[in-house]
């Protein structure tokens, strides 16, 4: 997933909706996908999914972890 | 002095004598000792003796002063106090009064770090040109701080406050004593070689300058310099300080300070976001209002129909865009009407009415000035009720 190449995803289709030439047919699918876009990705921002490790071993060449939280 | 022999005293007297003498010629000293026989009260004031090889010095320091001192003495300890020589009448005693209190040395300390902060500075170890970016949306944030230190919770709830999808690695390192610098210095170089996160948060909750003084050592610095992970240093309090605060790309005046510059990206994402969905929003209510109008005729039902069959989620808008339409409507009605006024006004007709008349040429141009018109020439005057014609004379 890419935050970024979402945003800008929405932000074409904010631009394209302010356009005139953009038909109402066009606008209505084109808002539709940005605010199921929006949704998701508001989601994915503000779900508690992360994953907290703690590193075990002192080796520099190991990363044996476990999970925290 | 010499009348004092004449005199005879009573104690007060001669203790007031002892206390005006010693108080105004002993202030604002500077003493090192050892602290012994330590004792705090309940209310806050300290009471204890100062001392070294052949001599001791009572000494108290009040709850106004004690406050100030980071640490909190031990038997043995020596320290530098600062104060002046203070005179109980009622014992008969004599103690120091002290403001402040340092452990001893830390004068040394200070000197040891600033020459070494020099020696780095020249080495261009705290150049701006090398400091890299922090990431706006790391994916996974590595903590190299103690592992049961309150700094990692205070770094972990606010990260989970504000960014909860952020993954996070502890690197546990021991943040105190002996073993501590070579401690966080092998935990940056770990998560360097193994490439286990796209930030490193390096530091620990509040302490005594000896307490911190691990992040100030040069091994913790050479990890930081060589470190391709960029580094946000964050040791102890606001006025607290180390080295590593200079050669990390970024300083943190606290652990959660440190926790909320890298979730920042997150946080601003939020909010673009939100301010994103509010322009779609609007963007196509406008939509919607120019649609109204085209569609005029369309009845409010089939509009709805239009909306539900696409879940559109402004339903509830679009009465309120239906009337907003007819409002426009009614306003291009009205505009419609004073333009047929005004078009009445200006029409040829209306200025005839009022007793003008317009003077064409024979082919039916309209003469307009009298350079049009020539010497003889035959032109057509209308009137409101008809024509005439009639010839140019001079």
């Amino acid at each position: 997933m890419s935050f970024e190449s979402d945003v800008s995803r929405i932000e074409e289709i904010a631009q394209k909706l302010n356009k005139p030439e953009t038909s109402l047919e066009e606008s209505l699918s084109l808002f539709e996908e940005g605010m199921r876009l929006s949704k998701a990705l508001e989601k994915t921002l503000t779900e508690a999914k992360r994953k907290v490790e703690v590193i075990l071993s002192e080796d520099l060449t190991e990363a044996e972890t476990t999970v925290l939280e | 002095m010499h009348e004092l022999f004449q005199t005879e005293l009573t104690v007060s007297e001669l203790t007031s004598l002892i206390k005006r003498t010693l108080e105004e010629g002993f202030y604002g000293l500077k003493v090192t000792g050892e602290i012994s026989n330590f004792r705090p009260s309940s209310t806050g004031h300290w009471f204890f003796t100062l001392k070294d090889t052949n001599s001791q010095i009572s000494a108290v320091m009040f709850k106004g002063s004690t406050w100030k001192v980071d640490f909190t003495p031990c038997e043995g300890d020596k320290v530098t106090v600062t104060g002046n020589l203070d005179v109980y009448g009622a014992r008969g005693t004599y103690q120091i009064k002290c403001e402040s209190m340092e452990k001893a040395g830390q004068g040394e300390i200070l000197a040891l770090l600033e020459a070494r902060k020099q020696r780095y500075a020249s080495k261009g170890y705290f150049d701006a040109s090398l400091k890299k970016p922090i990431p706006r949306q790391p994916q996974r944030v590595g903590v190299v701080t103690s592992a049961t230190g309150a700094a990692l919770q205070d770094i972990l709830n606010v990260l989970n406050r504000r960014a909860p999808s952020l993954d996070v690695l502890v690197l546990p390192a021991v943040v105190q004593g002996e073993s501590s610098a070579i401690s966080i210095a092998n935990r940056i170089m770990q998560a360097n070689s193994l490439l286990l996160c796209d930030v490193l948060i390096v530091g620990r909750g509040g302490g005594s300058l000896e307490d911190l003084l691990p992040f100030s050592e040069e091994v913790v610095l050479e990890a930081m310099h060589q470190s391709e992970i960029p580094i946000i240093s964050a040791v102890g309090h606001e006025i607290d300080w180390a080295l590593s605060d200079y050669v990390a790309d970024l300083r943190a005046p606290t652990p959660s300070a440190a926790a909320e510059l890298v979730s920042q990206g997150y946080l601003d994402l939020r909010q673009n976001l939100k301010t994103l969905k509010a322009e779609l929003k609007k963007a196509m209510e406008y939509r919607l209002t120019l649609a109204t109008h085209q569609l005029g005729k369309l009845e409010a039902r089939q509009i709805h129909t239009i909306i539900d069959n696409r879940e559109y989620l402004l339903a509830n808008a679009s009465q309120n865009l239906i009337n907003a339409g007819q409002q426009k409507i009614r306003e291009f009605q009205a505009r419609y009407q004073s333009a047929v006024r005004e078009l009445q006004a200006l029409s040829p007709l209306a200025i005839l009415a009022r007793g003008y008349a317009t003077v064409q040429s024979e082919s039916g141009t309209l003469i307009k000035s009298k350079d049009q018109a020539t010497i003889g020439e035959v032109v057509r005057l209308t009137f409101i009720d008809g024509q005439r014609i009639a010839k140019i004379k001079e």
